[in-house]
């Protein structure tokens, strides 16, 4: 996989909103939110102080179309994010989603999983920032996004772009692009499993890793649609 | 009533352009269990994945009848609901999917094809438990992810566990002795023989004589860049350890 580390240039803060969401030191914050047809995004700004810790998830139906923007400032020593996000996406929907991540201290923690099942002609765009700050030592950054595409024309980038200022850091990201699995799928159906639920089975497994925390019935709701 | 389960004849089969499988001819009857022994690359994967009707693999010519069925004419699926269980070299992890609700189904779906009501929920689970029981799963095995985590052995004690639960009339076991150490290899053979009889039959793809110890097969094939080169009684098994593949 590439590497999207910047080796050169100058570390240029980047202003934090000032309606960003504060959470103070010591607090959790765990919001999910869920997007159907019609639904604005709202504005996902965040600042993190010390130790405080941010977990969101972001569920987006069929038929939600629309640019997501979803800014992460950690602000205080031991602060921690851990953003996670499904979507289904039919028809002619269109989903962009921006994150940045910006660890402006050192020793906080961020783990990001985003990942979208993609059908007809559904469109999605990632773009995933890790910005390190100089200062910010001991930090630990991950980011994984991954896509299915369930039709010829259904289409998903990924552009994961990490911004690098200093060396003490562990930083990963994971990107990928396919299809289902076919060696996953023919088990299912050598067990009997007919192949419409079989994917069905496979698609609930994918979105696993960002599903798991929620509780049964928002989960379940998600993943009736699929 | 003819006593013939599986038929094979004339079976060329194979991968994109490449022919794996140079024509096959196997007959099973009830009851039997039959050794499928060869070197590596002999096509010994590929037999089992056409019976069980893996897509990727194209049969080019020959035949499959199962029960009088053309088993070649078959889904997968259709395949599992007449009987039909393969057993995988490497069974395929399924975290997020319980084995319960794994197993719910398979059971059901198979029910639906018969035209039956989903299995009572009772019901279900004491089969559940009397089958676990019999790969010696502890109890929590049911709420686990199916495979995920899971050691060589478990899987294959998994893989015996879905065979205990659908009772199939052909079971298909493609290396399954492979990864498993001496204590896992009895409890999967001890599965294998306890649910063997008169009405089925099995196919033991094996490269070393190991499983064979255990699950003691009537009639043992040799098979060898795609064709059944020599077929003998079970003495064969001992033949093909002092001399290997070379000598067929």
């Amino acid at each position: 996989m590439a590497d999207h580390k910047i080796e050169a240039g100058h570390y240029i803060p980047t202003a934090i909103p000032t309606d960003a969401r504060g959470i103070a030191s010591g607090e959790s914050v765990s919001l999910c939110y869920t997007l159907k047809e019609g639904i604005e995004a709202p504005a996902m700004d965040f600042l993190l102080m010390e130790g405080a810790s941010l977990d969101l998830t972001i569920l987006a139906y069929p038929g939600f179309s629309g640019r997501l923007l979803v800014r992460v400032f950690l602000c205080g020593r031991n602060a921690n994010a851990n953003l996670r996000g499904a979507w289904i996406g039919r028809g002619s929907d269109k989903l962009n989603l921006d994150v940045e991540m910006h660890h402006t201290v050192g020793s906080c923690t961020s783990e990001q999983d985003f990942r979208g099942v993609l059908d007809n002609e559904a469109v999605s765009y990632f773009d995933g920032r890790i910005v390190v700050a100089p200062d910010a030592a001991a930090t630990k950054a991950l980011q994984q996004n991954h896509n299915i595409l369930l039709s010829e024309s259904a289409r998903a980038e990924t552009r994961p772009q990490l911004e690098i200022y200093t060396d003490d850091v562990e930083c990963s990201h994971g990107a990928t692009v396919g299809a289902l699995d076919a060696n996953e799928l023919f088990y299912m159906r050598s067990r009997g499993i007919p192949e419409a639920d079989a994917k069905a089975l496979q698609l609930r497994s994918f979105l696993h890793p960002v599903l798991a925390g929620l509780d049964v019935e928002a989960r379940e709701e998600f993943l009736s649609v699929l | 009533m003819s006593d013939i389960l599986l038929e094979i004849h004339d079976l060329h089969a194979g991968i994109a352009d490449r022919e794996i499988l140079k024509g096959i001819d196997l007959v099973i009857r009830k009851g039997e269990i039959h050794a499928v022994m060869g070197p590596n690359g002999a096509g010994k994967s590929t037999l089992s994945a056409v019976l069980a009707g893996k897509p990727d693999y194209k049969v080019t010519s020959g035949s499959i009848i199962f029960n009088g069925q053309d088993l070649l004419a078959m889904t997968p699926e259709e395949r599992s609901w007449a009987g039909v269980f393969l057993s995988f070299q490497y069974p395929v992890e399924i975290p997020g999917v319980s084995i319960t609700n794994f197993m719910k189904a398979a059971i059901n779906a198979r029910r639906k094809a018969q035209g039956l009501e989903d299995m009572k929920p009772a019901e279900f689970l004491k089969l559940m438990k009397e089958k676990m029981a019999f790969v010696k799963m502890r109890a929590e095995f049911a709420r686990r992810d199916v495979n995920a985590g899971f050691s060589g052995g478990e899987k294959k004690r998994n893989e015996i566990f879905q065979m205990a639960m659908l009772d199939p009339v052909l079971s298909i076991l493609d290396e399954t002795d492979s990864g498993l150490d001496v204590d896992a290899l009895r409890i999967v053979a001890d599965g294998v023989n306890s649910l063997h009889n008169e009405e089925k039959a099995s196919i033991v793809i094996t490269h070393y004589q190991r499983l064979l110890d255990y699950i003691v097969p009537d009639i043992v094939h040799v098979l060898k860049d795609g064709k059944i080169v020599h077929t003998a009684g079970r003495e064969l098994v001992a033949q093909i350890e002092d001399t290997g593949y070379d000598v067929f």
